[in-house]
């Protein structure tokens, strides 16, 4: 079963960095794997723990939230908080038997495409390595 | 809104020529309220730029590039568009002009013609767009998503224009069309005809226009091209087979070596070969093996050396230095032989090719010459316009302006740089009109769609090849048809095309849609173009979701069709989950602030401010240092000899003593806040560092680059050893020890094109060649050795490159391999060096080592005003502008632009082009009375909120308060729409506008859902 995982990876992606940087590594045909789906948000800052947790309760196999550098947030500091959040999100994972390694905090700017790419690719390994997010063994439709 | 009737008056800018050059001319000026009247020769708008297939270094397919920019020229209110038009005289002077234009006959009624394409089927002898490889036809539309939208016909080829005139349904052929004549009086001109291209069958070894497969440059784009004659086949002319080695032969009708050929570089040629070389590996990979004949790369723009790179080693592109001698067909053979020289062999080398592509340069035709004429404006020797030394778009006729390829020859940004330049001259001999309100400009009517089921429109593009060819955009219609709350989908071509989105704009209204989703690229890019198309349809322009197929997918995925495929249906259906919880929102707007801060009062900056300050603009100058002028104070002369410190002198003493310029000397930006128009920038100032805040409403950012000084090659350890820059105070200031020098050496590329600075520095190949003429001019005997590794003399350097060869320069290439050992000999200096040509190691002493040192971005400065201004940078410390082709002064957030080194490396009359255009972009902005800062706020709902104070404390700019009703208020004008409060209010009575928790979650869990194909 390991052989055909293919993880569902949920990123947040900031618009000012990110999202551009998503959009730069598609101008320079940098391929990531298509297992990583971007939502885009206004700023790190806006991912809220519950869209985190609903991710893993749908069934992804990882998550990640895209900021700024740290100290380069459009916002001052939005995604200081989205680092604290995403901290906190694993704790609770941790307490509910999902590992915490299955959430991350990367933080990157708009002209970096190369530096996506890469994440997205080092984020996808990582999870398949782990294998499929748990709770999609557990909650199973009842019918 | 009030102005002036621009019919009885000056108050208008004559702008000649279509291409992009002149278009953003027009739109700069019509965002700035100023009248245009926009004319071209041909019978549509968009010039060369129209026939590419795509442009480097994105790859991405031009005409979505472009049309935009078309479509929205065609639609400002300030720009009257005149096609098949020239200018017939221009009599009076600078500020009150009048112009005779002469409009040849269309043979069209626009106003009736529905571009149906009915008179184009009738007579299907295809369409007179694709350059040498068709036939013309008697009606013509230039390209699919032409503007204006209509067809003309070439009388001259009509056999039987009775019949024409019957097959039209509208009724819209005029047979008796007249060519008329109109007076205008205008305030200034801007020249933007472009150039030509040279055409190859002059030179009779490279078989063009005899051999079917050897094709320009520009034919090469029209094959690839989806709009092309072969819809984007790549196929041999000759027979129609796909081709496995193709040839691009570097300098056809450039630099001087073939008959016909002009002597300066074409400048564009070696990355537009690399792009068409790129983009072919890239969709066929090793089944094509692409080479690349060529005598200097010249990747000189910013971050082109890192495309070269990529071209080499990702790639696998294949660089023959080499001049071909001919191309031919031998007898019976299917492939074309190449013939040429290479460095490392002294015969002959022959290799055979299945299409050869000829590299050919620009020239100046006669009809733009006989332009020059009637405008009365001077010719440089080579035909392109003679503008001034530091005044790079003023020809020799006041109140003519030139930019573009006419200017000299040039991409598309600095195209672009020099367009928005001469806008901003031009400008200044109108009078300043008073600043707009935004709000008035609107005067759409919404449909309420509150209480209606969602019935979603879903359009999806295929951009041609760039989604098309990865995505199959017909069953993804069909797939997304099928999903609950779909009224309709399709596919819609070039979705931004002006035929496309009128289709778009047509659906809503027909099949009642009140969302709509949009299958294509970024939204960064194209939301609110489509936002438009909603808005003009009657729907608030909030119901539409994007759904990132190009660069987040099709372009990602170009190896793996099924995921690709896979992707864009969850893409497609997530965005379609998300719109049905979309729903109308009203835009904010804010006052401005019409005062300018310009940060740097180098070259760029004192220009930027001084062009504000002439058309009644306050201008801050906050400079670092206690003195302005920046490196240029550290230059001498330039390439063509003009007297750069006269210059500076003049421009600082401008800059000090107007009226509304106040500078700012020892400043240091510390803080910074506010929302866009709106501005509060803090600084400590002076030798005391006391604090102080300006406020203003755009901010020009012209902080500059470092002259670098690397370690290596005894820089700082022996005194015969200086930098270009030290080299060019010493002829100045000592000739008398230049005039002692028996042998200079120089080496190129000292720090730059290296990992640690891997871009090229630009400027260092002209500093070379000027010194080493300003060291001959000293003493002709000097014998002087200038070790490269491309020479980069673009342009009409070329000239003085060549001039420095015939005075005896001696030109030796090394490779970064095996780089010049250099080593002291008491007060001389040995330089060993590996001579290509000879293939042995020589050595030399000489009296002086110049080291072409070029520039490094200034890391620690540009890393302060980004980590402050909150604005991006490039992965080598230059400031990342918003739009590499379409938006080269213009940063991502609003009112800030760029100009001069900050932005890249270039030379003094460069900056200055981009500090003029630097400050017609910022009039864009100024000549608004208020900002619309879009929807995207927080809300609160008084019934869920406990008051709790965690927004208060949440927010980063300290927008909630407490109300008097006891719960949480944000004002939306304050409001900078970050989301923060939204994620942490644990009551959930806060939504972010446009990216509210049921969107959001709709999304999540859509990106999840197992779908079944």
């Amino acid at each position: 079963m390991m052989e055909d995982f293919e993880p569902v990876i949920i990123a947040f992606c900031c618009h000012y960095c990110a999202y551009t940087a998503a959009d730069m590594a598609g101008s320079q045909r940098r391929c990531y794997p298509a297992n990583v789906r971007i939502i885009r948000v206004p700023c790190s800052g806006k991912v809220d723990v519950i869209h985190i947790l609903k991710a893993f309760e749908n069934g992804a196999d990882g998550v990640y939230v895209a900021g700024c550098l740290e100290g380069d947030c459009h916002f001052k500091n939005g995604n200081i908080r989205a680092a604290r959040r995403v901290a906190y999100a694993r704790k609770l994972m941790e307490s509910v038997g999902i590992e915490g390694e299955r959430l991350e905090m990367v933080n990157l700017s708009a002209g970096m495409g190369d530096r996506f790419a890469e994440i997205a690719g080092r984020i996808t390994e990582k999870i398949r390595k782990m294998g499929p997010n748990p709770i999609r063994n557990t909650i199973r439709p009842v019918a | 809104m009030k102005t002036a009737d621009p019919f009885q008056t000056s108050n208008r800018v004559l702008v000649i020529g279509g291409g992009v050059g002149g278009i953003r001319t027009a739109l700069d000026l019509a965002e700035a309220q100023k009248h245009v009247v926009l004319i071209d020769r041909a019978n549509a708008i968009g010039g060369l730029m129209t026939l590419l297939d795509r442009t480097f270094p994105t790859n991405n397919c031009d005409l979505c590039t472009i049309s935009p920019t078309l479509s929205e020229s065609s639609r400002s209110q300030y720009i009257e568009l005149m096609p098949l038009t020239q200018v017939t005289r221009l009599s009076g002077e600078e500020g009150n002009f009048s112009a005779q234009l002469t409009t040849a006959p269309r043979y069209i009624d626009l106003s009736r013609c529905t571009a149906c394409g009915e008179c184009h089927k009738q007579f299907p002898e295809c369409v007179n767009f694709n350059p040498g490889l068709d036939h013309r036809a008697p009606t013509c539309m230039r390209y699919p998503q032409a503007t204006p939208q209509a067809f003309s016909i070439d009388m001259s080829r009509c056999s039987d224009p009775k019949a024409l005139a019957a097959c039209c349904p509208a009724h819209a052929i005029v047979l008796d069309d007249r060519q008329t004549q109109s007076e205008f009086q205008i305030g200034a001109v801007v020249m933007a005809p472009g150039a030509s291209v040279f055409d190859p069958a002059a030179i009779d070894s490279f078989s063009y226009g005899r051999d079917p497969d050897v094709i320009t440059s520009l034919e090469y784009e029209r094959i690839m091209s989806a709009s092309g004659p072969t819809q984007g086949r790549l196929m041999c002319p000759s027979d129609g087979r796909t081709p496995e080695k193709i040839a691009w032969i570097q300098c056809v009708g450039s630099r001087g070596m073939q008959k016909g050929a002009v002597s300066y570089c074409s400048g564009v040629c070696c990355m537009f070969a690399l792009k068409e070389a790129i983009v072919t590996k890239e969709r066929f990979q090793d089944s094509i093996e692409a080479s690349i004949f060529y005598m200097d790369m010249r990747t000189f723009g910013k971050d082109y050396e890192l495309y070269y790179e990529r071209s080499r080693k990702d790639y696998g592109v294949r660089f023959v230095r080499s001049r071909p001698h001919s191309v031919f067909r031998k007898n019976g053979q299917g492939q074309l032989t190449v013939t040429f020289a290479s460095e490392d062999s002294s015969t002959m080398n022959e290799e055979t090719f299945d299409l050869v592509v000829l590299a050919t340069g620009f020239q100046i035709g006669a009809e733009t010459r006989q332009l020059a004429d009637t405008l009365g404006i001077t010719l440089n020797p080579h035909g392109f316009a003679q503008t001034g030394a530091f005044d790079p778009v003023a020809t020799s006729r006041p109140g003519v302006y030139a930019c573009g390829m006419f200017e000299s020859p040039k991409d598309i940004p600095e195209t672009m740089t020099q367009a928005s330049a001469a806008a901003c001259r031009a400008s200044a001999h109108l009078p300043a009109p008073e600043a707009l309100s935004e709000s008035e400009d609107e005067q759409t009517s919404e449909r309420d769609v509150t209480d209606e089921e969602p019935r979603i429109g879903v359009f999806i593009c295929d951009c041609g090849e760039s989604i098309g060819a990865v995505v199959h955009v017909p069953e993804l219609a069909a797939f997304a048809a099928k999903l609950p709350g779909v009224a309709l989908a399709e596919s819609v071509g070039h979705g931004c095309s002006r035929e496309s989105m009128s289709r778009i704009q047509e659906a809503i209204v027909e099949h009642k849609l009140n969302r709509v989703v949009l299958g294509g690229c970024s939204p960064r890019t194209h939301e609110a173009r489509f936002q438009d198309v909603l808005q003009r349809a009657g729907l608030n322009k909030y119901l539409l979701e994007i759904a990132n197929l190009r660069d987040q997918d099709a372009w990602v995925h170009l190896d793996h069709p099924d995921k690709a495929n896979a992707k864009a249906r969850q893409l497609i259906w997530s965005a379609v989950m998300s719109v049905k919880k979309a729903h109308a929102l009203a835009d904010n707007y804010l006052p401005i602030n019409r005062d300018v801060l310009v940060v740097g009062g180098g070259v760029a900056g004192m220009t930027a401010a001084l062009r504000l300050a002439d058309q009644g603009f306050r201008v801050f100058l906050a400079e670092r240092r206690s003195m302005l002028g920046g490196t240029a104070n550290l230059v001498h002369r330039t390439l063509e000899g003009d007297d750069v410190q006269a210059f500076i002198n003049d421009l600082r003493q401008k800059v000090m003593s107007h009226l509304r310029i106040q500078v700012i000397f020892n400043a240091f930006i510390v803080d910074h806040s506010g929302m866009p128009g709106m501005y509060t920038t803090g600084m400590q100032v002076g030798p005391q560092m006391f604090y102080r805040q300006i406020r203003h409403g755009v901010t020009i950012l012209a902080t500059g680059a470092l002259p670098r000084r690397p370690d290596g090659y005894l820089l700082g350890q022996h005194d015969a050893v200086m930098t270009q820059l030290d080299a060019d105070a010493l002829i100045e200031d000592a000739p008398e020890k230049v005039k002692a020098w028996d042998t200079v050496v120089m080496i190129q590329c000292v720090g730059s094109r290296q990992p640690d600075n891997p871009n090229c520095s630009r400027v260092c190949c002209q500093a070379a060649v000027k010194n080493a003429l300003r060291i001959l001019e000293q003493n002709p005997e000097t014998r002087i050795f200038i070790l490269y590794r491309d020479m980069r003399t673009y342009g009409f350097q070329e000239d003085y490159y060549l001039k420095a060869r015939e005075k005896g320069v001696i030109f030796v290439r090394y490779e970064p391999a095996l780089p010049p050992v250099v080593q002291a000999a008491g007060s001389l200096i040995e330089v060993a060096f590996t001579d290509p040509v000879l293939g042995r190691s020589v050595m030399v002493t000489a009296d002086a080592l110049l080291l072409s040192t070029g520039f490094i971005s200034d890391d620690e400065s540009t890393e302060d005003l980004a980590t402050i201004f909150k604005i991006p940078r490039t992965s080598d410390g230059y400031f990342l502008e918003d739009h590499i082709k379409l938006r080269p002064v213009d940063f991502s957030k609003p009112g800030f632009y760029m100009a001069g080194t900050a932005h890249a490396p270039k030379n003094i009359r460069e900056s200055i082009a981009q500090a003029e255009a630097s400050a017609a972009r910022a009039m864009t902005m100024l000549s608004r009375e208020n900002i619309n800062l879009g929807a995207a706020t927080a809300r609160v709902d008084s019934q869920k909120c406990a008051a709790c104070l965690i927004c208060v404390r949440a927010c980063p700019f300290g927008v909630p308060f407490i109300n008097a009703d006891g719960y949480s208020e944000i004002d939306p004008a304050k409001c900078h729409g970050c989301g923060v409060c939204a994620a942490e209010c644990p009551a959930k009575a806060i939504q972010l506008m446009q990216f509210e928790d049921d969107q959001i979650l709709s999304k999540v869990s859509s990106l999840l859902e197992r779908m079944v194909a």
